[in-house]
């Protein structure tokens, strides 16, 4: 694996909550390479979210790094090959890296097509009539085209987090961050959610993707992470995490799930 | 006592009370104009993560609840307007410069007050997801502020602000006590001319009526317009 292969590169990361009286992630290493799909499992409050928040500073670590090629972004100021100290404009970072949340977070104010063209053109200055074109060949992409002028409140949960995934690729991320994308959805729409998914992935879109749907981590996962109590305490591939666990806690919390 | 001749008499001055009327308006526009801005930056300032910049903030806001407005309009204009010579001219020919800023100085200082509370609990009430989508697409805290969380806080507020110009339009009598010849200063003049009060006064109420009911109205309206994302 070259180096450039790695586009996150997580070291060593803790946070903490309330001084140190709440470990929410502890001593977390993991590297995320191009066109993984890296999936995060574990109970709840295992810390699986808040390390996946620290991915793009939403939460900042209390300590480790998280190095974004090879840049550290938890770090304030770097230096660069010159010894100059440079501040760090997380922005810019945040462009490359979308993010999908379990509660969707549309802007209810904005229509779906508002919605959509909003960053690339306040962020990335583009022509807003090809912003919309663009946000009009995604909405096709996953049946949504006729929903552009409605606004988030007329829209089904499952509409709106196929919308949400969508306004993140208006960015073109080189890796898309899901924050339990399908807890907040109904189960019968859970499926439209996960297809979207699955064809990113066929595409070759690096993810990272916390959630409890086990079908989709044992499916689409190249990678499985098994997190519990703010510890990393297994990393496999997914018939070497669902096949032959080797962790009690792990064998425990498959048992309960499957 | 109210007579039909005391009414005849006081319309005599309805010019007077036009003028008055124009002055009141002039005066609570530019308030709650000053006003708002003021309170934008004392709500954003509560808001950062700068403690200095919140207490300062908090500061403000404390005193200026917890004092009469009486006081605060006689503190601007015999103290912080002692040592300037405004201009006495007449704008309009009929709003005497040199009272009325010092009037909308100290409606606005005192709005400011309150408006912040009302812009800081409306940007509190937008949920942090908001937010956080905002910043996760590359947005900074300004653009995030200024395309995602303030529109969405002003129109929850719109109905706490609209009731705040109702407020001012009424507070801005208190202004006749330095002179600004709004609407209750003109009761005092034609009270001097006609020798009685009470129909120079209902005739007040009755404007002072006029303009804060429809204020109501239109911001209704608005409210109404502004809410099409809340509707299915």
């Amino acid at each position: 694996m070259t180096e450039d292969n790695i586009i996150l590169e997580i070291k060593d990361l803790k946070k903490h909550y309330y001084k140190g009286k709440l470990k929410a992630v502890e001593d977390v290493s993991v590297n995320v390479n191009k066109g993984d799909v890296l999936v995060i499992i574990g109970p709840s409050g295992s810390g699986k979210s808040t390390l996946l928040r620290c991915m793009n500073m939403l939460e900042e670590p209390t300590s480790g790094s998280i190095l974004f090629h090879g840049r550290d972004i938890t770090k304030k100021y770097t230096v660069d090959e010159n010894g100059k100290k440079v501040k760090l404009d997380i922005d810019s970072i945040r462009e490359h890296m979308g993010m999908v949340f379990q509660h969707f977070n549309l802007f209810s104010h904005k229509t779906v097509l508002q919605n959509m063209v909003m960053a690339p053109v306040k962020v990335k200055g583009m022509d807003p009539d090809d912003a919309a074109k663009k946000a009009m060949d995604l909405l096709k992409r996953v049946g949504l085209e006729d929903r552009a002028d409605n606004y988030p409140i007329q829209l089904s949960g499952g509409q709106k987090q196929r919308i949400a995934i969508v306004r993140a690729l208006m960015m073109e991320p080189e890796v898309m961050l899901f924050d339990e994308p399908t807890s907040a959805l109904d189960p019968e729409m859970v499926g439209e959610v996960l297809d979207v998914m699955k064809g990113l992935a066929k595409e070759g879109m690096t993810m990272v993707v916390v959630t409890h749907e086990m079908g989709f981590a044992r499916e689409v996962g190249n990678r499985i992470v098994f997190m519990s109590d703010g510890s990393l305490l297994e990393e496999g591939s997914p018939s070497e995490i669902f096949n032959s666990p080797k962790n009690e806690r792990l064998r425990d919390f498959l048992s309960k799930v499957l | 006592m109210i007579t039909v001749e005391g009414f005849e008499k006081t319309f005599r001055y309805m010019s007077m009370f036009w003028q008055g009327m124009g002055t009141t308006v002039a005066l609570s526009l530019l308030t709650v104009f000053f006003g708002f801005i003021l309170a934008l930056i004392l709500a954003l300032m509560r808001l950062s993560k700068f403690k200095v910049l919140k207490a300062l903030s908090s500061a403000y806001v404390e005193i200026f609840r917890a004092t009469p407005l009486l006081v605060q309009l006689f503190i601007v204009y015999y103290i912080l307007f002692d040592g300037i010579a405004l201009p006495g001219i007449k704008l309009f020919g009929f709003i005497r410069f040199d009272r009325f800023v010092p009037g909308v100085v100290a409606l606005s200082l005192n709005s400011g007050a309150y408006l912040c509370e009302i812009i800081r609990a409306g940007i509190q009430s937008i949920d942090i997801g908001q937010t956080e989508a905002a910043r996760s697409l590359g947005l900074n805290r300004v653009q995030t502020l200024k395309l995602v969380v303030l529109p969405q806080a002003i129109k929850n507020i719109l109905p706490a602000i609209a009731n705040e110009f109702v407020t001012i339009i009424k507070e801005s009598s208190i202004c006749y006590t330095i002179g600004v010849q709004e609407i209750m200063y003109t009761v005092a003049s034609v009270k001097g001319a006609t020798f009685s009060i009470g129909e120079p006064l209902l005739v007040a109420t009755a404007i002072y009526f006029c303009l804060t009911f429809p204020t109501s109205k239109v911001i209704q309206y608005f409210e109404r317009r502004m809410s099409r994302g809340d509707r299915r």
